[in-house]
C-alpha cells in the first residue's frame, strides 16, 4: 500500500472509477447512505412454519437469494437489518418476536411473510396473533400460503425500493422508537381489535357454534389471582 | 416378512478421517478426575428462536461444566390449535389444515387424515386412487427424508449436503406443483378420492425422479458416512436401547435405529404394502449415526417402492362412486338440475359422516402417524386428534441428553428429526 | 358411538384381549365395542384404569407394550369426558382402545407414567387442553399454552374458538409477561436467578437493551 501512495505523490490512486490521477463524485448524502444501506441488508430470519421452509428453499441452491451480492443471513439480531419473519405467530411468541425486534439496531425494516404472520390466516383461534402488526411495525407484507421464493426475493427487493426513497433527515422521525415502548404492542386496543375482527368464515363459524352472541369479543375476566 | 440389518460399511474405528472419538487407554473427558473448585451448575436457555432448533422450540439446559446435567424442553410456541379448528370445519375442509400441521411431508398427511375418515364413514378408494396416495406417501417420505438430511449435515457442521438436499427437494416441489398448484401446502386428497386425477406426464416425472436420486444419496454418503468428524460427532451419542424407546413411545426410524423392527408398513398392512417388495432397514446401536443410516436407507427404498407403485398403476377413476361423498362432474353440474343441487349441497353442508370414531395410523416420515376422528353424525367432527409421532419422539429428549456434552444436545436434536408445526399443533 | 351393547359383538373376528380382560377383571370392564369395522373399544372402571393398563402390559400372552396415544374427547353438553388410550401389542401386531369415562365435575384419574414414559407429554397435553388432573404424574403443568394462560382448557366445548378474552386483551397479556414466567421453579431453583435484564421500567430509565437509535 505503501508504494502505491509513494509513487503517486497524490495521497490516493485508483478512485472509484480506474486509476491514475484522483478522481470526485459529487453526489447526495442520502443516495449514498441509501446506496450503502440498501446493498447491504442483513436478513434475521425468525421462520416458525411453513413459510420457513420456503425461506430456506429461497437460500438455498436453486433459488439462491444470495446471488444478489447483499443478504447474508444473520441469525443475531444485533447484526441485522431486516427481521422476516416467516410463519405464524402464537401469543405464546409474541414476546419473543417483540423482543428481537427491540433487540435489532436502528435503521431496521420488517417483513412479514406469508399470510399467518400478515393477518392470521386460517388460524384464526384462541392462539394466534391476528398479524403481527399488531406486535411489531411492519415494511412489507408478501402475501401468499406460503409466499413462493419468488415472492420472498420480490419482497426483499421492495425493501430495497423503500430504502432507496428514504431521506436522512426525516428517517429519525420515520423511524422513532420511543424506547420505553419496548416490549409494548404496536398496535392499541382499537387497532387491534380493528385488525384482528372476525370476518368472512370465521364469523360464520362463531355463529353456528353459537358461542358468541353477537359477534362482539367476549368481555375480559379478571386475572387469576 | 423380509427385515434388513444395516451391515456397517465403515468401522467403527475408521481409518479414513481424523478419528476425534476417545481411544481405550486414553481417559474421556466425562472421565478425567475433575478438581472441585466449588462451582456451582450452569443454566443456559436455548431458544425459542434458535437456528438449530429446527423451529421455535426451546430447551433448557443445567450446565455442570460441559456436561447436560437436566434438560428441559418447553414447546407450544408454535401452537396454532389445529384441533380446536378442526372442530368448526367440515370433513373436506380439514384437509388443507393438516398439511399446515407437518409441512415436511404434507401428502402423508393429507392422505392419513382421509384414510381415516374413510374408514370411519366405511368408504372404499379405487385401486387407482390407492395407488396414486401410495406414490404420494413415499414421495413425500423422500421429500421429508430430504430435509432432515440438509439441516442435519448443517448440525453436524457440514454445509454441502444442505444444497445437494435442496436442489433434489427442489425437484419435488415442481412435481408437487404439477399436481397439486401448491409448493409445500398441497391439500391433495379429498373424502373417496383425490383433489384431481394425476396430470399427463406426472408419472414420467416421479420416475425420473426416483431414477436420479439414489446417485445424489451416493454423492452424499461419500461426505458422511466416513467422514472423520460427522462419524465423531455421531457415533455412541444419543444412545437408546430398544426397550427404553418403546417404553418412551419412539417410533418411525428412531425406533427402528434402536433395533426394534416395528415399521406399519409391514406390521399392519394398508393399501396393499404387503404386496410391494421392500426393505425395513434396523439399526443395531440406537445412536445418532444408525439414525442417520436408517434414513439414508429408507429414502433407498422408498425409491424402489415409487418404482413399483408407478409400474401397477391401474386405469381407472381415481374417485368412488358414491355421491355421499364425491361432487358431480361439472358437466352434470351444469347441464342437469338435480346433479347442481347435490352439489350445492355436499359444497354448503359438507360431507356428513356417520356416527362413530375410528383411528388410522400409517408409516409417517416420522414414525406412527395416527388420525382419531369422532364424529357424532354431522357434517363436523366431534373430534379430531392427530397422534404427533414428533411430539412423542421430542419427549424422549432429556433421556437422550442428559449426561452428555453440551454440544452433542444440537446432534441428538437433529438426529430425532422434528417438525415443530405438529409438535405443537 | 355405535350401539352400545353388553355382550360380544358379532359378525367380527373376536379380540383376544378382550375375553381374558373380562375374566380377570370381571365387573371393571363396562363395555365392549367395535367401531370402524375391525377396531376394538374397551370401557373400563376409572379407578382401576392402571392396575388394567399393567395387566395388558405385563401380561405374556398380551403384552401391549407400544402406548401409541393417550388423548380425550369432550362430547359437550355435560357429557362425561372420555380418557383414550390407544395401545399396541408390536410382538402380538394387536391394537386395542380403552377408554375411561370421567363425570365433568370430577376430572381425576391416575396417571400412568409409571407404566410407560411416553404418556408423560401426552398426559400434560391432556391436562392442559381438558383439564383432566392425572393423580401421581410427576410434572404435571401446562404443556402448550403458556404456565399463566388464565382463560381454561380451549379443547372443552364451552371454550369458545377465538378465546375468552378480547384479542387486544390476549395480545396486551402476552406481551406484559414476566421473563421469569418462562421457567419453572425447577429452573430457577437450579441455576439461581435467569440472566435476563428487566428492560422495562426500570427507575433510572431505559435499560442497556433498549433501542440503539
Amino acid at each position: 500500500m505503501s508504494d502505491d501512495l509513494k509513487t503517486s505523490g497524490s495521497g490516493l490512486v485508483g478512485g472509484l472509477f480506474g486509476t491514475g490521477t484522483p478522481t470526485f463524485l459529487t453526489t447526495k448524502v442520502d443516495f449514498v447512505v441509501n446506496w450503502a444501506r440498501r446493498n447491504s441488508l442483513w436478513p434475521m430470519p425468525f421462520g416458525t412454519a411453513c413459510c420457513a421452509i420456503e425461506m430456506m428453499a429461497s437460500a438455498a441452491s436453486d433459488q439462491d437469494l444470495a446471488r444478489f451480492g447483499m443478504e447474508r443471513m444473520a441469525f443475531s439480531p444485533r447484526q441485522a437489518d431486516v427481521l422476516i419473519c416467516a410463519g405464524r405467530v402464537p401469543y405464546k411468541l409474541a414476546p419473543v418476536l417483540r423482543r428481537i425486534w427491540d433487540q435489532m439496531p436502528q435503521p431496521k425494516w420488517c417483513v412479514s411473510m406469508g399470510a399467518c404472520a400478515s393477518s392470521g390466516g386460517v388460524f384464526d383461534v384462541y392462539s394466534m396473533v391476528q398479524g403481527i402488526d399488531t406486535i411489531i411495525p411492519v415494511d412489507v407484507y408478501v402475501p401468499g400460503c406460503p409466499p413462493r421464493p419468488e415472492g420472498l426475493i420480490y419482497g426483499l427487493m421492495m425493501i430495497q425500493e423503500k430504502v432507496r426513497g428514504e431521506s436522512l433527515t426525516r428517517h429519525a422521525e420515520h423511524r422513532f422508537e420511543d424506547p420505553d415502548q419496548a416490549g409494548r404492542p404496536e398496535a392499541d386496543d382499537e387497532e387491534v381489535r380493528a385488525l384482528s375482527g372476525p370476518f368472512g368464515n370465521s364469523t360464520r363459524q362463531e355463529e353456528s357454534a353459537g358461542l358468541v352472541s353477537e359477534g362482539g369479543p367476549a368481555t375480559p375476566r379478571p386475572l387469576i389471582p | 416378512m423380509t427385515k434388513k440389518t444395516i451391515e456397517y460399511e465403515v468401522s467403527r474405528t475408521p481409518e479414513l478421517g481424523m478419528d476425534f472419538r476417545p481411544t481405550e487407554g486414553v481417559l474421556s473427558a466425562a472421565e478425567l478426575p475433575e478438581p472441585d473448585f466449588g462451582s456451582e451448575n450452569m443454566l443456559i436457555n436455548i431458544g425459542p428462536q434458535h437456528p438449530a432448533t429446527h423451529g421455535v422450540l426451546r430447551l433448557v439446559l443445567e450446565l455442570d461444566g460441559e456436561t447436560v446435567v437436566r434438560c428441559v424442553p418447553h414447546i407450544g410456541y408454535l401452537h396454532s390449535s389445529f384441533e380446536k379448528l378442526g372442530e368448526y370445519r367440515d370433513w373436506n375442509q380439514i384437509v388443507p389444515l393438516t398439511d399446515r400441521m407437518d409441512y415436511l411431508a404434507p401428502l402423508i398427511y393429507n392422505c392419513v387424515y382421509v384414510m381415516a375418515v374413510e374408514k370411519m364413514m366405511g368408504v372404499t378408494v379405487t385401486e387407482r386412487c390407492k395407488v396414486v396416495r401410495v406414490i404420494c406417501m413415499e414421495l413425500d417420505r423422500v421429500f421429508s427424508h430430504l430435509l432432515w438430511l440438509g439441516t442435519w449435515a448443517i448440525d453436524v457442521g457440514a454445509f454441502t449436503p444442505f444444497l445437494y438436499a435442496f436442489q433434489e427437494r427442489e425437484r419435488v416441489y415442481r412435481l408437487h406443483d404439477a399436481f397439486t398448484g401448491a409448493r409445500i401446502t398441497t391439500s391433495a386428497t379429498r373424502v373417496g378420492g383425490m383433489m384431481a386425477d394425476i396430470p399427463d406426464g406426472w408419472a414420467e416425472g416421479v420416475r425420473q425422479f426416483a431414477d436420479t436420486l439414489p446417485n445424489t444419496l451416493d454423492e452424499v454418503e461419500t461426505l458422511l458416512s466416513t467422514n472423520g468428524i460427522h462419524l465423531g460427532r455421531t457415533q455412541g451419542v444419543g444412545v437408546i436401547s430398544g426397550e427404553d424407546a418403546i417404553n418412551s413411545g419412539l417410533s418411525g426410524p428412531n425406533l427402528r435405529a434402536s433395533g426394534v423392527p416395528y415399521d406399519l408398513r409391514k406390521d399392519r398392512p394398508y393399501y396393499d404394502y404387503e404386496t410391494y417388495d421392500f426393505e425395513v432397514p434396523i439399526g443395531e446401536h440406537g445412536d445418532c449415526y444408525d439414525r442417520y443410516l436408517v434414513r439414508m436407507e429408507e429414502m433407498r427404498q422408498s425409491c424402489s417402492l415409487l418404482h413399483q407403485a408407478l409400474d401397477r398403476l391401474p386405469d381407472g377413476p381415481i374417485n368412488v362412486d358414491d355421491p355421499r361423498v364425491v361432487l358431480p362432474s361439472k358437466t352434470d353440474c351444469m347441464n342437469d338440475m338435480e346433479s347442481m343441487i347435490h352439489h350445492f349441497k355436499l359444497v354448503m353442508e359438507g360431507v356428513k359422516a356417520p356416527e362413530g370414531e375410528s383411528y388410522f395410523a400409517v408409516e409417517g416420515s416420522k414414525g406412527e402417524l395416527g388420525m382419531y376422528v369422532v364424529s357424532d353424525g354431522g357434517s363436523k367432527p366431534v373430534r379430531w386428534r392427530v397422534r404427533p409421532p414428533s411430539f412423542v419422539n421430542l419427549s424422549a429428549i432429556s433421556k437422550l441428553v442428559e449426561g452428555g456434552l453440551l454440544a452433542d444436545v444440537i446432534v441428538v436434536n437433529a438426529s430425532l428429526d422434528i417438525v415443530l408445526g405438529e409438535i405443537d399443533r | 358411538m355405535t350401539e352400545l351393547v353388553q355382550s360380544e359383538p358379532e359378525g367380527v373376528g373376536a379380540h383376544p384381549t378382550v375375553p381374558a380382560l373380562r375374566e380377570a377383571f370381571g365387573d371393571s370392564i363396562l363395555r365392549h365395542e367395535v367401531v370402524a369395522g375391525d377396531e376394538h373399544v374397551v370401557f373400563v372402571e376409572p379407578l382401576r384404569i392402571v392396575e388394567i393398563l399393567r395387566w395388558l402390559k405385563e401380561t405374556p400372552a398380551h403384552l401391549y407394550d407400544f402406548l401409541s396415544d393417550v388423548t380425550a374427547v369432550d362430547y359437550g353438553g355435560g357429557r362425561p369426558i372420555q380418557v383414550v388410550y390407544q395401545l399396541y401389542s408390536i410382538q402380538h401386531r394387536w391394537a386395542l382402545r380403552i377408554k375411561a369415562e370421567l363425570p365433568i365435575s370430577e376430572l381425576e384419574i391416575d396417571s400412568v407414567v409409571p407404566l410407560w414414559d411416553a404418556a408423560n407429554w401426552l398426559e400434560r397435553e391432556v391436562f392442559d387442553m381438558f383439564g383432566v388432573t392425572f393423580r401421581g404424574h410427576p410434572d404435571l403443568r401446562r404443556i402448550l399454552m403458556p404456565e399463566t394462560y388464565a382463560e381454561g382448557h380451549p379443547l372443552r366445548k364451552d371454550f369458545p374458538l377465538r378465546g375468552r378474552f378480547t384479542r387486544a386483551e390476549q395480545t396486551r397479556r402476552a406481551l406484559s409477561r414476566e421473563p421469569k414466567d418462562y421457567y419453572i421453579p425447577a429452573d430457577l431453583e437450579a441455576g439461581g436467578e435467569p440472566q435476563l435484564v428487566r428492560w422495562q421500567e426500570t427507575p433510572e430509565g431505559p435499560s442497556e437493551e433498549s433501542n440503539d437509535r
